[in-house]
């Protein structure tokens, strides 16, 4: 820094390392070098430094860390500093504090520093400061994780798990967790993304995988594009690496933005109430002539959930993968709530294994920040058929029996139609109030009337003289005895309802839900083994 | 050129529309049975139905395409 005698500021006490502050700060706003940014800008793709200015509230960011990175000297004379390739901080979303951090792609792609102290990634000040204060953690996330160059470097090849996920771990325990996958996720960075609550990448831009298209190519021999192996077709819709997908930068910040607002700040702590504007006692009308009589015509179960939940609240987690089933987060009465109803549009909603694995992370995911559950339930059982049984949907269904079961939050179960066999027992709270209301167009039991009854009265069908009669008599025999009404004569079920008495009837049940809720936060101590 | 795919495993039930028909976006071109359910195959958006690549009763499977069209 120079100092010139004439200058009566330089004579000020401390002048010169308060320049050296500054300029050592002006190389932290200019993350990789003017030529790095426009090369990534021209990608489409915002500096980390504009994404964290684009999630958080304008002014918020309070940067920790600022000066780390590569100094380079002339003799005590800093020339010049290349920043760490990680900026994080707190700041605050929508008022409330959030830790947040992220790689910056500008300065040597991302890859991993090595300081006195990590900023974060894995574990790291930025994932400490969130287990520490009991606050969200948001990690926007575009970095290829180790590089071999890190064997030249340091003279010897370093153990997986040195910088650990356990802080990573811990954290889904404690408080919100989001990944948002910004730009190429590979190896440490695309495992981080996956232990979140909520992940969300930007269609187009950002691809997450194990490994990267060279890898793959040297491993399997296979030549793949980035968009085929990790886009967002591949890593949203078919395989649910990742939740969601965002059209633009700019959506998926909203995104983020939105999740949090259901979440609470910590299991300590309930989730946020909404605004109370949309009347309690609203009965939408197309409630009442939504399910078709023709038991073979599927309806939109979309539909069904935004005549019930408070108007704008619903938020669909995982919209576009395993389609059977429909988990979103909405309010009741401004109650943040989660709603899983079947979709008759793909299966008939039968859970298959896709399905399965997307209800059981909704379910553990409310109940870990004490969301109620509300199923709307159509559901003809399990998937069948032979790929059902080699996806193992069995043993994923039966994950969701147990995940279920071990839930303590409170869950209603609304019967809209089908409610048969094992997936069907899924949608009640059997530990808990079991508290079910039936549509009149409710069926239930063990397995679905036309499938057993071939099997049940074989001997009977086939000694009749025109059998194929004999098993449609049987079939419509048993079919008037199945009328929920017959249930709730024995308390089989808890109350049959006109389907536009259910926001009224639901909205009552939580609001009273809300002390229970209140009295029992705090983490959920997890025992046994998931089958 | 759009391929219209099977979201569901299951059958051809009933085929609505034919070869060099214009369809609207939202119509119906056939219906599948999937789990005892009908489940229609909408035209997402609107253009010539070019291709009708399977036949009823086919067995059809998650993915599989079931016609072309020209937007």
């Amino acid at each position: 820094m120079s100092q010139s005698g004439s200058d009566p500021k330089a004579a000020a006490p401390w002048a010169a390392q308060l320049d050296e502050l500054a300029a050592r700060r002006r190389f932290a706003a200019g993350l990789g070098g003017p030529e790095a940014v426009a090369k990534h800008h021209a990608q489409g793709r915002l500096t980390i430094r504009e994404r964290i200015a684009g999630v958080v509230d304008e002014g918020s960011f309070q940067e920790v860390g600022r000066l780390t990175g590569q100094g380079r000297y002339e003799g005590a004379h800093l020339n010049s500093l290349t920043p760490a390739p990680y900026v994080m901080g707190m700041a605050r979303i929508d008022g409330r504090p959030v830790a947040i951090g992220g790689e910056d792609f500008t300065v040597r792609g991302g890859t991993s520093w090595s300081g006195d102290r990590k900023k974060g990634g894995q574990g790291g000040f930025v994932e400490d400061l969130a287990h520490q204060y009991r606050i969200p953690l948001v990690n926007l996330i575009d970095g290829a994780g180790g590089s071999v160059t890190s064997i030249q470097r340091r003279g010897h090849s370093v153990f997986p798990g040195v910088h650990g996920f356990e802080r990573s771990v811990q954290l889904l325990g404690e408080v919100p967790v989001v990944c948002a996958v910004m730009g190429t996720a590979a190896g440490g960075p695309a495992g981080r993304a996956i232990l979140s609550h909520w992940s969300v990448m930007v269609k187009d831009t950002s691809h997450v995988f194990a490994a990267g298209p060279p890898v793959v190519q040297r491993s399997l021999g296979q030549k793949i594009t980035k968009e085929e192996l990790g886009g967002a077709d591949l890593a949203v819709a078919t395989a649910g690496t990742i939740d969601n997908v965002a059209a633009s930068e700019q959506e998926c910040f909203a995104l983020v933005k939105r999740y949090l607002s259901y979440m609470p700040q910590n299991v300590w702590e309930l989730p946020p109430l909404g605004d109370q504007t949309d009347p309690v006692d609203r009965r939408d009308e197309l409630l009442r002539t939504i399910v078709p009589e023709n038991r073979r015509q599927p309806y939109d179960m979309r539909r069904v959930i935004r005549a019930i939940a408070d108007q704008g609240s619903i938020f669909e987690i995982q919209p576009t993968f395993g389609k059977a089933v429909i988990t979103s987060l909405a309010r009741m009465n401004g109650t943040v709530v989660g709603f899983i109803a079947n979709n008759p549009m793909v299966n008939g909603g039968a859970m298959d294994v896709k399905a399965a694995r997307k209800q059981s992370h909704f379910i553990e995911l409310c109940d870990c920040f004490h969301i109620p559950l509300v199923f709307l339930v159509d559901v003809p059982g399990f998937m069948v058929g032979k790929d059902a049984e080699a996806a193992a949907t069995l043993r994923e269904g039966m994950r969701v029996v147990y995940v279920g079961l071990q839930a303590t939050v409170p869950i209603f179960a609304v019967v809209v139609r089908k409610c048969y066999g094992m997936a069907g027992m899924a949608t009640t709270d059997k530990n808990g109030l079991d508290f079910k209301v039936a549509w009149p167009s409710a069926e239930w039991g063990s397995l679905p009337i036309e499938g057993g009854v071939a099997a049940a009265f074989r001997r009977e069908i086939e000694a009749a003289t025109d059998p194929k009669r004999r098993e449609a008599e049987i079939e419509a025999e048993l079919r008037a005895s199945a009328s929920p009404f017959r249930t709730a004569e024995a308390f089989g079920v808890e109350e049959v309802i006109d389907p536009r008495e259910t926001r009224p009837l639901l909205c009552t049940f939580i609001n009273a839900a809300r002390g229970r809720l209140a009295t029992s936060v705090g983490p959920k101590p997890k025992y046994g083994v998931r089958p | 050129m759009m391929d219209l795919k099977a979201e569901v495993t299951g059958s051809v039930w009933k085929i609505l529309a034919t070869p060099g028909q214009t369809l609207e976006a939202g119509e119906v071109v056939m219906i599948l049975e999937s789990m005892k359910m009908e489940i229609p195959v909408v035209a997402e958006h609107g253009g010539e139905l070019v291709e009708v690549c399977v036949t009823e009763t086919d067995a059809v499977a998650e993915g599989q395409v079931l016609a072309r069209i020209k937007l």
